[in-house]
């Protein structure tokens, strides 16, 4: 474990932790000064994000905030809350603003980053529902939302495809994929008892075959 | 009524919250199912207009719930649905966060990645689906759809540009037609 070198002393930024990250010379890591923000800087960080982010443009911003410039976590850090932003319920957005708050100020920078990114963004929305109802009896805004809508499920079956060429090409995810969409997609089932029942099913098949892989590698 | 509505805010999204494996995109099929099939809070053109103004206003897509919380509800309704959809899901990422920071066991975390990736891509598809039949098809929606894919797929455009370059085009065709 390296330690830290003495790194900027005489600056009046408080010190928290110590993390590395790659720096902007080639191949060579450099320690940075992880940097605890206070909470105003956490909400309005996020409001930031929260109100200039269009469809999954946020990631990139919010490693570029928490990490590149001001250093409140690793980029390891960042990607373990990634990976758990990905995987848990819930918006990725906010669970990674959630994440990325937990880390740098606890469970207070937690709330402040959710709020950062849910309120501001929550009140333009409201304006756009204000305005909709208003102009909703001309045709005209349901033709223009029409296209929209037309938009925004391209960019969700783009999504879709994109996941789909990366899931492991074998007969049960598959199958999985396809009896999901099929029940919830075509017979209009609820989605809260399929979940329930084809997430331990998918989680518990991976785990089998997880822990067949790894005692094969370890021989 | 006004309290039913609001219960009922918080039935419908509070579980979807918790089950939104797949982010907002996964939530789409049930919010279009249960707020015009069940519940009837919506028409089929209401919700898809939603979804459109979910697509086109910044941050996170599943602001959706405010904005159906909103119609269904008022001021107060948009409030509920919000809360409904982020509180749960931020309780359960917060203490999983915090565990997840001191036993990383990969093999777990290997087995939930790879277990959760084919339900959230069934349910995606599903979404897409829901949003289509909600309203008539026109040979133009469909075009855009078919255009939006492949343009989001094989190239880097930003969404959002493509959303705003949709919804000028149409405008366009109003004031020509």
């Amino acid at each position: 474990m390296l330690l830290p070198k003495s790194l900027h002393k005489n600056t009046n930024i408080k010190i928290k932790r110590v993390g590395f990250s790659v720096a902007d010379t080639q191949d060579q890591t450099v320690e940075r000064v992880l940097v605890t923000p206070t909470l105003f800087q956490i909400f309005m960080a996020f409001l930031k994000i929260g109100v200039t982010s269009f469809g999954g443009s946020s990631r990139a911003q919010m490693y570029d905030e928490s990490v590149e410039r001001h250093a409140w976590l690793t980029e390891k850090d960042f990607l373990t809350g990634f990976a758990v932003a990905q995987v848990l319920p819930g918006a990725n957005p906010v669970n990674l603003a959630l994440y990325i708050g937990l880390r740098a100020r606890g469970r207070l920078g937690a709330t402040i980053a959710v709020l950062g990114m849910v309120i501001p963004a929550f009140c333009i929305i409201l304006l756009m529902g204000f305005a909709y109802k208003q102009l909703s009896d001309y045709p005209a805004t349901h033709f223009v939302l029409g296209g929209v809508a037309a938009a925004g499920v391209g960019a969700t079956l783009a999504i879709g495809v994109k996941v789909t060429t990366r899931l492991e090409r074998h007969v049960l995810p598959i199958l999985t994929a396809l009896i999901v969409f099929g029940v919830v997609g075509l017979l209009h089932w609820p989605m809260v008892p399929v979940v329930l029942v084809a997430v331990p099913f998918s989680v518990g098949l991976a785990y089998v075959k997880a822990r067949k892989q790894a005692a094969e590698t370890g021989k | 009524m006004t309290d039913n509505r609001l219960i009922g805010l918080v039935l419908v999204f509070a579980p979807l919250s918790l089950l939104s494996f797949g982010g907002g995109q996964a939530v789409v099929a049930d919010i279009g199912h249960q707020t015009v099939g069940v519940q009837q809070w919506l028409t089929g053109p209401q919700f898809q207009d939603m979804f459109a103004i979910s697509r086109a206003a910044p941050g996170p897509s599943t602001l959706i719930a405010a904005l159906i919380g909103y119609q269904v509800s008022g001021f107060l309704g948009a409030i509920i649905a919000t809360l409904a959809i982020y509180v749960p899901s931020s309780i359960v990422v917060y203490y999983i966060s915090k565990w997840w920071q001191n036993h990383p066991v990969s093999l777990i975390k290997t087995a939930v990645e790879n277990g959760l990736a084919p339900v959230a891509i069934g349910l995606i598809f599903a979404g897409a689906v829901a949003v289509i039949e909600s309203a008539p098809i026109t040979a133009l929606t469909l075009a855009t759809t078919a255009a939006c894919t492949a343009v989001l797929f094989y190239t880097k455009v930003s969404p959002y540009l493509l959303v705003l370059g949709v919804a000028a085009t149409y405008l366009g065709i109003v004031f020509v037609v």
